[in-house]
Formats: structure tokens, sequence, C-alpha cells
């Protein structure tokens, strides 16, 4: 049962990962922090 | 529609404290302050609403979403501190237009990534697209009207951090909308969006503050003033919730143009109780009314342009590849979207109460040693504002509950 359910998480999790729209809030969150970094 | 208006008030409201950086206070601190706030009331409000059970039900039918919402509250936590900074730097009634150009991101994420205004005719179109342009001018004339009293060494920073703020925000409408699409109740995404935004804020302050022993002595040295900025926290999450309704049953591209009124709601707070652009020249004040003006008018033509059949076919069609990706039962899908409960049932239990207690007694401490904070306002403005604000509450909640049952 146990196994089945990491399975299911790992499986649920690579599909976030290999969706595209996951790496633009991504992307934009990196560029943010760094605007944070330059302006604190 | 109803909604996205009440949480520009709402939302516009909860800026106010912000105002609290001008008594010297570091940005991180009163983010992190207002993030603790907004903690406590996205585990209470779903806690007496739902019932934590329910937001468990919905979790299992979504698990991929917890990712969304993290990062989103990631995303809302580093947003939320630059705007303080912004603030810090140009003002708020220059910051608010800057970073309320999310909207105009959001809508461009909505048409690309979740087929919005696909299928609408071009009146639609028009009222969008149209009334979020109108919005940003309206903004940009807010902000021009008071340029002139910013010093110029902080404004190119301040500027920078709104608009980073803005990005941030709009961006931050991608894992909103998938997590609607998907049937997601906003009240079950709120409560791990804040685990994102509470984690991702403490980390902030640890870092901008020089260590957790520097941290914790500059929140004591507040504690006075905290509870203010909690209950700036609490409120800005009723603004939140209300606009994630909105894009719910709205979509991106009406719900968040309509929420941004909240820069309406902020300058009246500004300039109404805490007297902002106070012995302004009658060209300035010509122009900020000229600009709220435009404002209002481009969210009348987007609150016009409600969603077509047509339009809602598209966004049935974006929701069932969704739901194909992940795995996800097409039939919660479809009755979340109606509105519908999808057999989950609410029901509190001792969980539930225990959250609220405890949240309560949090507030409750922090009430006890605040002290008002020694800046100059209008009380009876103040009143005023609340009491519209809370009539709008109280109209919006009882549409959303006939209508939906909060779901």
């Amino acid at each position: 049962m146990r196994d089945v359910r990491e399975q299911n998480t790992g499986s649920w999790l690579g599909l976030v990962l290999r969706d595209a729209q996951f790496w633009v809030p991504v992307g934009v969150l990196v560029a943010g922090l760094l605007v944070l970094r330059w302006i604190s | 529609m109803l909604c996205g208006v009440t949480a520009g008030a709402w939302l516009g409201a909860a800026e106010a404290p912000t105002k609290l950086v001008t008594l010297g206070l570091s940005p991180v601190v009163i983010s992190l302050s207002m993030v603790i706030g907004v903690f406590l009331a996205r585990w209470t409000i779903p806690a007496l609403i739902q019932g934590t059970s329910y937001v468990a039900a919905d979790l299992r039918q979504a698990p991929h979403l917890i990712v969304w919402a993290v990062l989103a509250g990631c995303l809302w936590a580093v947003a939320n501190t630059l705007t303080i900074f912004a603030v810090r730097d140009v003002g708020l009634s220059i910051a608010f237009p800057l970073w309320n150009s999310n909207s105009l991101l959001g809508i461009i994420w909505g048409i690309v990534f979740f087929r919005e205004l696909r299928g609408a005719d071009r009146r639609r179109w028009l009222g969008v697209i149209g009334g979020a342009l109108l919005m940003f001018v309206g903004g940009t004339a807010l902000a021009a009207a008071s340029a002139a009293q910013v010093p110029a060494k902080d404004a190119m920073r301040g500027v920078a951090a709104a608009l980073a703020a803005g990005a941030l925000w709009g961006t931050m409408y991608i894992p909103y909308r998938k997590a609607y699409l998907t049937g997601m109740s906003p009240l079950s995404f709120i409560t791990f969006f804040t685990v994102g935004e509470l984690g991702m804020m403490t980390a902030l302050a640890l870092t901008y503050s020089g260590g957790a022993t520097e941290l914790w002595s500059q929140l004591s040295g507040a504690k006075h003033v905290l509870f203010w900025l909690l209950a700036g926290g609490f409120v800005w999450v009723v603004g939140d919730l209300f606009q994630q309704y909105a894009v719910k049953y709205a979509g991106i591209t009406r719900g968040i143009p309509l929420s941004n009124t909240n820069q309406l709601w902020g300058l009246l707070w500004g300039i109404l109780v805490f007297g902002e652009l106070r012995g302004a020249s009658q060209s300035v004040l010509a122009q900020v009314i000229g600009g709220s003006l435009v404002m209002a008018i481009g969210a009348g033509l987007i609150a016009l342009s409600s969603v077509s059949g047509t339009e809602h076919a598209r966004w049935e069609e974006a929701a069932a590849d969704e739901a194909g990706r992940y795995g996800v039962d097409p039939e919660y899908t479809r009755a979340r979207i109606a509105g519908e409960d999808a057999g989950s049932r609410r029901r509190r239990t001792w969980i539930d109460w225990a959250v609220v207690t405890v949240a309560t007694a949090v507030i409750v401490r922090f009430a006890l040693v605040a002290r008002s904070p020694q800046i100059a306002l209008n009380t009876g403005w103040a009143i005023a504002l609340v009491m519209a604000t809370l009539a709008m509450l109280a109209l919006a909640a009882s549409s959303l509950w006939r209508t939906t049952r909060f779901n």
C-alpha cells in the first residue's frame, strides 16, 4: 500500500515537472528574488 | 464579477498597514508579520467554512496541486516583500498602479495557457482588453500625479520593486487558474498556498535580517504594532479569497482586472484617511480624479463583458485537458467547475476547532500588547471606509453562498 502511494506521489510530481507551464512561474520567482536582492 | 469588485475593496484596505513602514520598521519584518496574519486566516477561514476534512478530500482528488499552491505562495511572499520596499521608496499612490500592471500579464497568461476569451465575440474582446488598458492608463495617471513628490534617488529602486511585484503577482494567477480549472475549491487551495508563503517569507526574513537572533530582536521591538500588521494580513486574505472565486468563476481575464480596483480603494485610504496628497496643486488633484475615473470606467467595461457560452465551452476543454494530464476524475472537475460539491461532505472535527482556537489565541495575545500606531489618520473616514467594505463583504458572501455554497 505504502509503495503504491509513493509510486503515485512520484508519478504526479513527475507530471508537474514535465508540465511546461510549471517552469514559467518558477522562472519569474527566481527573477523576483534577484530583483529583491538588488534593491535591498 | 461581484467577487472581483469586493476583492478590490478588501485588498485595498489591507494595504493600509503597510503605511507603518514610515514608522521605521524593516520591510521584511512588516511582510513577515503580515504573512503570519495571512497564515492564521488561511487556516482559520477554511476550517470554519468547510472543515479540514473537506480540504483533505480535495487533496486526494488532485494531490499535484500541492506543488502549484506552494509555488503560488512563494510568488506571493516575494511580491509582497517587494511592494513594501516600493511603498517605502515611492509611496502607496505611485507603487499601487505599477504593481497593478499584474492584470495585463494575467490576461496574457489567461489567453495563452487557459483558452480564455477564445470563442468570445469582438465586443467581449474589446471590453476586456480595452478595459484593462484603460485601467492601466488611469493607474499611470495616478502615478504621474504624485511622482514629483518623490526623491529621485529612491524612485528607480521603488519603481523596479513595484514592477517586479506586478510580474510575480501576474504570474501567480497561472497556479490559481490551474487549480480552479481542475476543480479545487479556493478554500482548499489557499490552505497549501500559505505553507509556501510562510516558508518563503521566513527564509527571506532570516536572510535579510541577518539571522534568527536579529530577526527575533526586531520582532520583539515591534511587538506593539504587530497586531495591526497581522490584522492587515487577515484583511488581505478575505480580499484574496474573493479574488480567487472571481478567477474561478469569471476567469483571470475578468477577475483580476476587477479586483485591481483595489487601487481606487488604496487611493481612498491614502487620501482620506492618511492625508496623502494634502496640499497638492489643483492640476495634481485633477489628474488623480481623472485617473480614478478612467480606472473605474475600465473596470465597468470588463464587468459588462461576461463570459459567453462559447467561451465557457473552451474553458471546459482546457479543464478536460488539465484533468487528463494529471489523471483527475473528469466528473469531479465538471461538478466543481459548476460550483457543486462532487460528493465531498462538510463536517467539522476537533481539529478544526483546535485550529480556530489557536489562531484566535495568537491574535488576542498580540491585540493585548498592541498600541495605536503614532500615525496621523482621519478616524471618521476610516470608519466610513470600514463600513463600506463590510457591506460589500456581506453582499458578496451571501450571493456566493446562494449560488455555489463556497465551492
